[in-house]
């Protein structure tokens, strides 16, 4: 039965992953974490993540014109690595992100997008 | 089993899940709550400002009402309510955990935040959801502090977090933005429900509805409630006039003054040689001894208006004449219109009687 946990495994199974974690956007929360985080610190990159996100949702224009237009991905690349964020819709009221950190040289961006979608969705679907 | 006493709630977990306990830390207070620790990691969490697990599946119509009562008849007794739903295929085990996790941190911000509450643990209690996770008490006191720290840095006036959320009827700005959850919050707020009945309305999670009634308020969108500093006023009455007979002012007696003409002239006929100046009676020895400030003194007035006021009976005055003062009182204050703030008040008052 995949948990939590078992997803988090799962997404450090993708090729190149060097961390993951789940976030509650609203507050900045690691819910759950698993593997390395940016500088070390789970709790910081979470607050950022929902920063970022944050951003996205409500002072960015790009979601916010078509309806039904949710934001799925973001995708932060730097010279070392990409920061994969995929939003995990559940029915319940919860506002929860995926994110993985890859390395560069190791990760390709297309499949580590496609797999946490799947993961994403194999999460909260039965 | 530690008696009722007053403490930080966050110590009392800190030292129950050191000595690796099982119970429930009961918080009183307003709104309190509870926090359920299994051998010294925290299974669960609630508080009647925080929708719980069975709140936020049924409301956001993951489950419908009558799976969530099954679950609960079957598995209330043997405390596996959570496993049911997985086992049953109602719920996947990822939705149950994050369903889990999300009322626990948001139940224990309520629970856990206050400096100082009555606090009590009930050792061996368990609660009938059953350990979905499992939660380091360090991590969710840590994070409790974090989320106090937050919502102050989006505005630092938490008088918006439990007070009944009222929208301003004019926002103080040309250009509204909102984010949905914010939308939300304000079509459902109708100047009555408080932000935890908005949340269990919603569905949505307490914290996060407060955090988004902060955001609004440094919007300046939500009317700020007046902070009461006495004794709750319930009534507020209305302002004091001026009465239309000065309670002061001394009797006159028909019998114990001569009659006065009022009008010189028109009443030149009358029988007695009005003395000008009535003196003020000397006070009856039943009644205490009224004070008679000085402009009150029937020699002044009389002097000057050639009027003596007489109870039950207004003089003729001269044509053109202004009433007396005394009789005149204060002008009546302008209509004010409804008054809206009596009329709150009112409801206020009500809803503390509820």
């Amino acid at each position: 039965m995949p948990g939590v946990d078992h997803c988090l495994q799962e997404a450090m199974a993708i090729p190149g992953a060097v961390g993951a974690s789940i976030v509650d956007y609203t507050t900045g929360f690691p819910v759950a974490t698993t593997g390395a985080a940016p500088n070390s610190d789970h709790e910081a990159a979470a607050a950022g993540t929902a920063d970022v996100v944050q951003a996205a949702n409500s002072r960015a224009l790009f979601v916010s014109a078509v309806p039904h237009d949710l934001l799925e991905d973001l995708i932060i690349t730097t010279s070392g690595g990409y920061h994969l964020l995929r939003m995990v819709r559940t029915d319940f009221d919860s506002r929860l992100v995926l994110y993985v950190w890859l390395d560069r040289g190791l990760g390709n961006l297309a499949v580590a997008r496609r797999r946490m979608q799947k993961l994403a969705d194999e999460l909260v679907a039965s | 089993m530690t008696a009722a006493k007053t403490a930080a709630p966050g110590r009392l977990l800190k030292q129950v899940a050191g000595e690796r306990q099982t119970g429930v830390l009961v918080v009183g207070g307003n709104p309190g709550g509870a926090v359920y620790v299994l051998e010294g990691r925290v299974i669960y969490a609630e508080s009647p400002a925080a929708p719980g697990v069975g709140e936020l599946l049924t409301t956001s119509g993951r489950l419908a009402a009558r799976t969530w009562q099954n679950a609960l008849d079957l598995g209330t007794s043997t405390a596996r309510v959570g496993r049911l739903l997985v086992e049953q295929g109602h719920l996947t085990q990822g939705e149950l955990e994050l369903c889990v996790l999300g009322a626990i941190y948001d139940a224990a911000y309520f629970a856990l935040s206050p400096g100082s509450a009555p606090v009590e643990f009930l050792a061996g209690a368990t609660h009938w959801l059953g350990p979905v996770v499992h939660v380091d008490p360090a991590a969710v006191d840590r994070e409790v502090s974090r989320r106090v720290r937050l919502l102050d840095e989006i505005f630092p006036d938490g008088r918006v977090d439990t007070a009944a959320v009222a929208p301003v009827p004019r926002p103080p700005r040309e250009r509204v933005t909102l984010t949905s959850p914010q939308w939300e919050l304000l079509v459902n707020a109708d100047g009555q429900r408080t932000p935890a009945d908005l949340a269990l309305l919603l569905g949505r999670a307490g914290y996060a509805t407060v955090q988004e009634l902060r955001r609004m308020a440094a919007m300046g969108l939500l009317e700020l409630p007046e902070v009461r500093t006495e004794g709750p006023e319930f009534v507020r009455l209305p302002r004091e006039r001026g009465p239309a007979v000065d309670v002061r002012r001394p009797v006159v007696r028909p019998d114990d003054a001569p009659t006065v003409p009022v009008v010189a002239g028109a009443r030149a006929a009358a029988s007695v040689p009005a003395p000008a100046v009535v003196a003020p009676p000397p006070p009856a020895s039943d009644a205490p001894p009224a004070p008679d400030p000085p402009r009150h003194s029937l020699a002044e007035e009389s002097g000057a208006n050639q009027m003596v006021y007489r109870p039950g009976r207004l003089a003729r005055r001269k044509p053109g004449a202004r009433l007396p003062k005394e009789v005149a009182g204060e002008p009546p204050p302008e209509h004010p219109g409804t008054d809206e703030v009596l009329l709150k008040r009112i409801r206020t008052a009500l809803r503390a009687l509820r």
